[in-house]
């Protein structure tokens, strides 16, 4: 047994340890946007003392560390080593639901906690976290909001980085830290009567802690515990469709929507992407496709505890006004989707194989925030970029999601492929390739800039790059953090 | 009140910068929303209020000293009380206004009064008006007007012209104007002429305090030998003079704006329109009739604690904060005009914006007295308005002068003017 | 020492003759008085911070790099303010310029679409509400009141009010910033970096932002802001707000399908708390705040029939509390806490005025009626969503700060209050501070955007021209701190900034910050800034605002 193994094995056990681990399906990505390098080792770390030494040890060692907590298939790259003789911090065993508090509405939780462990476990006490848009089932929690993925009802987005709150943080230097409040563990009831609770997500002090870690893509520190705020568990919910033939046609609709915080779940697919979501099996989504409109506001309306029936049919009315103002309908069902079966579909995370590649086994995502008004023009350029690609403008999956609350917009293109089929795959990346760089110089903002939209982004600026390398020299010294990501 | 009384003030200023602002409640827009001249134009802290308070406390620690600066902080303040309303909106113990006039009296006591005022001084001291004019052509705006001159004939009413209007060609005629429609309506007036003294107001408002004690008393004494039981005056300055003023000297005068008594006879029906003016104005409130215009409400008391530390007095002291200014007479005689449509800008009433005139500003900072009307000429243009329309001469001058220094001009009447268009 | 001659010269030629000055008088204006309104310090009778070397009034971005280069080269500290309410924005020691930010005013957009607005420091509240409601947006407005920056807010301080609860603390709402970092350089966070526009205040990657404000901000500390873009929300009134009335009573008497104002109270702080956390849930409510009991339990109707009769003064208080009604409605109110309902539209209204309702009757608490008088809730109204009257928190004499704090969620506090109202009455019977009623707690019901958390500073009213007073307010905070201690609360607001601003109005020896910061309980979140400042403002050349702890290397 190699030194490295023995000290890894004298850390965490002999089997949390796993010395050239096969990831085959772990990265489901096209190898030559970024270049493989197999880790060394992949390590299961069951509490966070073990994380700090493995941390201090990568230190000592000068060994990279590349942080993951979700199971696989993983797309974007950031949970892969680029650089030799890595190990993978899999933090998949720290998947403990420590406490759910009905009345403050947080739940406190390692990192391996995953969408489908966590609903679950809320609906017993009454709550539901609010979630992004159909994400795996063993996709973490706390990693998905870390990278800031955006949920699917803005109304409660009261920041980019809601609703996570305070974090235990063991930053790449190995000292451990608590952001926000998370000095209240909250482990003792006494703690929860007295109202010593981790609900704060900013500081402490004139640092912003949680928000440096933000996006970081494992480059800083790993966080080892979160509270995370919920939301109370609707006793009635409808879902309505609003379509339209061109994506404009529904955005002032949107706009006011958003500005009067009506609505819940709000967002706006095309028909490909409303097809992948609906679709149980590959075959169904191109019949679907045909039958979908091609544009759909997807708008879920939810009465809580108080009234929620009325609740529900005030909004409903409300709602219905404002989208006769702007000449649309407010529809329970489209031609292709009914509003109650796709809401059963989006109160859970995706069933498998994973939506996005069910259709056709491989996808790549571009994604980016801006305004919404923005978004007919991103949607011309990606359509454009793919017709000159030969890549069939049909397949081409559109999400735009209004975050923060309507300030902004993600924007998302879903690129299926067939894998298997090397035309395809390079036909794919070159389009990928392509399409962001398009889209980046038409003012793109790729908030979260994983693979080559990192270079693409750093490049362009200085003070940010200067900056964040500043941050990482505070609190990864010794660079050991997923080195070759963002700008390190 | 010596200025060694406000060092409690200087200390309880709340610091909060209210007084550079209108009423907050008030603020409709980004552009209209000052209210401080001084500040607005100078931008350092020490030209508000606030700032007058900081400056009053160094100077009476003697950790500052007169400096062209400081004299300019002292003398560019306008004294129009916009900061003491705004102050007042929240503050029960504080009195802004006071305390930056009694900053002036003691730099005039110190000897560091400006030139441009002691050439007012020389003025009122020779001639007893405040714009070098000849004493003897005082009286000349009324000539060839039927109206009693006192004391040789008798009236218990006396219009008094005011040094502006009795000497200012443009404006002269606006004083006809309103002794003309006040004997037309019946009302038994009676002018001075050139027997009328300055009210002394302005030379009180540049810090000369004995000086005006002494014009006071003489107009007391004047009005007394002519048996005069009333005083009107179409002079903002002179009205507040007359009515908060002299009363502290303890010499009571019964005093009324002519809007106030244009605004009574259209009531009693003793003034009566013949013609439309039509046309839309806005109206100025001029600082002295407005928020300066309050009845005054004699006080002799001490300040008191309740509560600990509440800061009350003994007995109650009256506020002064704008709330019961002349606001609605002058409104009510424009609505009356048949034809005149009158919209408001967006500073008015308690929280109007000054013309600029006043304080000594005029006199001793022209460029800052024609920037102040300039900014209000343009906040008047922004309400749509085709004339500017106000009651007092000061501001009329001030106004035309910004007409003809920048800008698109408007153009300016007194009420009285368009009162006596509408009975031709 | 004066500034030296050819640096003057210098400075003189960035922002022009007329933007610089060092007269004495000029410069005291600029010393904050610390008997005062510090702001979380002392209170220390007949101490100022210190006279700058020269006050400035940049005009633009460009002229603040410039004269941050120049500080830079120098080697002179820079202190930015934008309406200098409290000691924070003032220097704190010999070797400091001043810059007013006033005169950098302008706000640049409002984007209606996207509800977001651009700002430069000099901007105040008031003027982003006036111009955001012509568009049919709000702003949020921090609980010092319209009169303050809200870049200043978001930037550099903490930024909640009691429009938290819908319209996000500042915290929530701060976009894109521009940066005059403290070497010169200019730094654009979040989208605007990466020339995309001012909508998004993240990354690219890391959250920049987190740099300079955390919970709270650098408190002028760590170069100077000179431009931001504030996530604005919905106002369904009236372009302009409606305003009648006689000073001080103005009143606003907003359509009431849309707009209502309530006075909530309870029979215990349970049920308070219990109210609290159904608002949340329920998710009603555009402001909410426990705002007039900043007054003192015992005064505060009384005090409201003051400044709802334009006749009032503070001498009506001995008699109004004599009066019956008066005396019920404030034994009635002891529990309370204000709310106002806006509705998109008047469905939206009437269902959160029956979910308020039913939360009532959940928690056994009601409407206060007497609030209900139209020229009292008209005047809430104004006061609250304008909330242009924040120079009451010195309506007694002048003095005020905050003790206590009682930070976290309503259990938290609600188990806290009467204890803390007791320790503070006691106090109250020695004279120095305004007998009040011992329990003068304010504080937004939902520190942050959808609520979660209550903030209960009890104010603590005292006259900074009385010797007696200011130093009797002192000795009850430093009981309160260390009442606070043994009780385990942490350290109250009364010493938030004890580590900036010592008793001579300077900053204070490095024994004295070092000892604070190790009592903390994290402290090297200290020793974390200490390497941010190293690394961004390696020639230090802000003041102790910005917390540091330094580790021996």
């Amino acid at each position: 047994m190699n030194e490295k193994k023995t000290q890894l094995v004298e850390m965490v056990g002999e089997d949390a340890v796993v010395e050239n681990p096969d990831l085959g399906d772990f990265l489901s990505l096209d190898p030559l946007l970024i270049p493989p390098l197999r880790p060394h080792f992949l390590v299961r770390p069951e509490n966070v003392d073990e994380v700090q030494r493995i941390v201090l040890w990568a230190n000592e060692t000068r060994t990279p560390l590349v942080p993951v907590s979700s199971g696989p298939p993983h797309f974007r790259g950031d949970t892969f080593p680029t650089a030799p003789e890595a190990v993978i911090v899999d933090l998949s065993r720290m998947n403990r639901v420590l406490r759910v508090d009905r009345r403050n509405r947080l739940v406190l939780m390692e990192p391996g906690v995953t969408y489908g462990q966590l609903q679950s476990e809320l609906q017993k006490y009454g709550l539901r976290v609010i979630m992004p848009l159909l994400p795996r089932r063993n996709k973490s929690v706390l990693a998905a909001l870390l990278e800031r993925e955006p949920p699917m009802s803005p109304r409660y987005h009261w920041n980019m980085l809601e609703p996570l709150r305070s974090l235990e943080i063991v930053w790449g230097n190995g000292d451990k830290l608590y952001s926000g409040s998370g000095i209240y563990r909250g482990e003792t009831d006494e703690d929860w009567l007295e109202g010593r609770v981790p609900v704060w997500g900013p500081g402490p002090g004139q640092l912003d802690y949680y928000r440096l870690l933000s996006a970081s893509q494992g480059t800083l520190g790993i966080a080892t515990w979160a509270s995370v705020k919920c939301e109370v568990l609707p006793q009635v919910r409808r879902l309505f469709l609003v379509p339209a033939p061109r994506l404009d046609d529904l955005l002032d609709f949107t706009y006011k929507l958003l500005r009067f915080r009506f609505g819940d779940e709000l967002f706006i697919v095309n028909n490909t992407a409303l097809a992948m979501i609906l679709a149980r099996r590959p075959e169904e989504v191109p019949t679907l496709r045909d039958v979908l409109p091609a544009w759909t506001v997807v708008v879920g309306i939810t009465g809580g505890e108080f009234l929620p029936a009325e609740r529900v049919q005030a909004q409903e009315s409300d709602i219905r006004d404002i989208a006769q103002e702007f000449g649309l309908s407010l529809m329970p069902a489209v031609p292709g989707c009914r509003g109650g079966d796709l809401l059963k579909i989006l109160l859970e995370p995706s069933a498998e194989p994973y939506w996005k590649i069910r259709y056709r086994g491989g996808m790549q995502e571009i994604f980016f925030l801006t305004p919404l008004e923005r978004t007919p023009g991103f949607v011309a350029t990606m359509l454009a970029a793919a017709s000159e690609h030969q890549y069939p403008t049909p397949d081409v999956g559109i999400y735009l999601q209004p975050v923060h609350q309507g300030v902004g917009c993600h924007c998302e293109f879903i690129l299926p492929f067939d894998p298997r089929n090397r035309a395809e795959v390079a036909r794919a990346r070159e389009l990928f390739r392509d399409a962001s760089v398009r889209l980046f110089h038409q003012k793109a903002y790729f908030s979260r800039p994983y693979g080559i939209w990192a270079p693409m982004v750093y490049n362009a600026d200085a003070q940010a790059t200067l900056a964040l390398r500043k941050v990482k020299d505070i609190f990864d010294p010794n660079h050991v953090m997923n080195p070759g990501k963002l700008c390190f | 009140m010596p200025l060694e009384d406000f060092a409690g003030e200087a200390d309880r200023c709340s610091q909060c910068s209210y007084c550079k602002w209108i009423p907050f409640d008030h603020i409709k827009s980004w552009r209209f929303a000052k209210n401080c001249p001084s500040i607005a134009y100078h931008n350092f802290n020490s030209y508000s209020a606030r700032g007058r308070y900081a400056v009053t406390r160094s100077l009476l620690r003697g950790q500052i000293g007169y400096t062209d600066t400081l004299r300019r902080i002292i003398f560019t303040c306008l004294t129009c009380g916009s900061c003491d309303v705004s102050c007042k909106i929240c503050r029960y113990n504080l009195e802004p206004l006071e305390m930056v006039r009694e900053l002036k009296f003691r730099a005039v006591g110190d000897g560091q009064g400006l030139e441009a005022h002691r050439v007012v001084i020389e003025s009122l001291n020779r001639e007893q008006n405040t714009l070098s004019q000849p004493r003897a052509r005082r009286g000349d705006w009324a000539n060839g007007l039927d109206v009693p001159r006192l004391p040789k004939d008798k009236a218990e009413v006396v219009f008094h012209a005011g040094c502006r209007s009795s000497y200012d060609p443009q404006l002269q005629a606006t004083a006809r104007a309103a002794v003309t429609l006040l004997r037309n309506a019946g009302v038994n007036v009676g002018i001075m002429g050139e027997r009328e003294l300055c009210c002394g107001g302005r030379v009180y408002s540049m810090g000369y305090r004995e000086e005006f004690a002494r014009f006071a008393q003489a107009n007391v004494n004047a009005w007394a030998s002519a048996g005069v039981k009333m005083v009107v005056t179409s002079c903002a300055d002179g009205y507040h003079a007359f009515k908060r003023l002299y009363p502290r000297l303890g010499l009571p005068v019964e005093v009324l704006h002519t809007v106030e008594l244009l605004a009574r006879l259209i009531e009693d029906g003793k003034l009566k329109f013949r013609s439309p003016v039509p046309m839309t104005v806005t109206y100025h409130d001029p600082c002295h009739l407005g928020r300066q215009g309050e009845p005054y409400v004699p006080w002799n008391g001490v300040e008191k604690k309740i509560f600990n530390q509440i800061i009350v007095y003994e007995p109650k002291r009256p506020r002064y904060n704008g709330a019961w200014g002349v606001y609605d007479p002058p409104r009510q005689v424009l609505r009356s005009i048949p034809g005149l449509e009158l919209v408001e800008m967006e500073r008015i009433q308690e929280y109007s914006w000054c013309c600029g005139a006043g304080g000594g500003v005029r006199e001793a900072y022209p460029e800052f007295s024609l920037w102040t009307a300039r900014e209000r000429i343009t906040e008047a243009q922004a309400t749509g308005a085709e004339a500017l329309v106000t009651a007092c001469p000061w501001c009329e001058r001030n106004f035309m002068d910004a007409n003809d220094a920048s800008g698109e001009p408007m153009p300016v009447y007194d009420i009285v003017d368009l009162v006596q268009k509408a009975t031709l | 020492m004066p500034l030296p001659r050819h640096i003057y010269q210098a400075l003189e030629d960035i922002v022009g003759p007329e933007n610089i000055s060092d007269d004495p008088a000029v410069l005291d204006s600029y010393r904050y008085s610390l008997a005062h309104t510090a702001i979380h310090v002392g209170p220390y009778y007949d101490t100022f911070t210190p006279r700058g070397l020269a006050v400035l009034l940049p005009g633009s971005t460009e002229e603040v790099q410039a004269i941050v280069r120049l500080c830079n080269k120098y080697g002179i500290k820079f202190k930015a303010s934008s309406t200098f309410w409290s000691a924070q924005g003032y220097p704190s020691d010999d070797n400091t310029i001043q810059l007013d930010m006033r005169r950098m005013d302008r706000i640049l957009e409002i984007d209606e679409k996207n509800m977001f607005a651009v700002i430069e420091p000099g901007v105040i509240g008031a003027t982003l509400q006036a111009e955001a409601m012509k568009r049919g947006l709000n702003t949020h407005i921090p609980g010092s009141g319209c009169s303050c920056s809200p870049l200043a807010s978001a930037t550099s301080y903490f930024g909640s009010g009691p429009s938290n609860l819908f319209g996000g603390w500042y915290y929530d709402n701060l976009l894109g910033v521009e940066w005059v970092m403290p070497t010169g350089e200019i730094m654009r966070t979040g989208a605007l970096g990466s020339g995309c526009g001012w909508f998004c205040g993240e990354g690219p990657g890391p959250s920049l932002r987190g740099i300079f404000r955390g919970f709270i901000g650098a408190k002028g500390a760590l170069g100077v802001f000179t431009k931001c873009a504030l996530k604005l929300f919905p106002w369904p009134g009236p372009e302009h707000l409606p305003v009648e009335g006689r000073p001080p009573a103005y009143r606003s008497p907003l359509p009431r399908e849309l707009f209502r104002a309530y006075t909530l109270a309870f029979p215990s702080w349970k049920a308070w708390a219990d109210a609290a956390y159904m608002i949340w849930d329920a998710g009603i409510g555009y402001l909410a705040h426990r705002q007039f009991n900043m007054f003192g339990r015992d005064l505060k109707f009384a005090m409201i029939k003051i400044l709802t009769n334009p006749n009032g003064t503070l001498n009506d208080l001995e008699e109004l509390l004599q009066d019956p009604e008066v005396q019920r409605v404030t034994e009635e109110s002891m529990r309370d806490f204000q709310i106002v309902l806006a509705g998109m539209t008047p469905r939206d209204l009437e269902w959160q005025e029956r979910a308020l309702d039913e939360i009532l009757a959940r928690t056994g608490g009601w409407k206060v009626e007497a609030m209900n008088a139209p020229e009292i809730h008209d005047w809430v109204l104004v006061y609250l969503i304008r909330l242009g009257h924040k120079n009451l928190n010195l309506v007694y004499g002048g003095g005020y700060d905050g003790c206590f704090g009682l930070f976290g969620v309503p259990d938290f506090g609600t188990r806290r209050v009467e204890e803390a109202a007791a320790f503070k009455k006691e106090w109250e019977k020695k004279g120095a501070i305004v007998a009040s009623g011992g329990d003068s707690m304010m504080g937004p019901i939902g520190g942050q955007g959808g609520g979660g958390t209550c903030l209960w500073e009890n104010f603590t009213h005292f006259d900074p021209h009385d010797r007696d007073s200011v130093e009797g307010t002192r000795e009850f905070f430093d009981a309160c701190t260390e009442f606070a201690l043994q009780k385990g609360w942490g350290v109250g607001m009364e010493k938030w900034n004890a580590a900036a601003v010592g008793p001579d109005g300077r900053m204070p020896p490095k024994e004295v910050r070092d000892q604070i910061h190790l009592s903390a309980p994290q402290p090297s979140i200290y020793r974390y800034q200490a390497r941010i400042r190293r690394a961004f403002n390696p020639n230090n050349l802000g003041d102790a605002y910005y917390e540091t702890l330094e580790e021996e290397e």
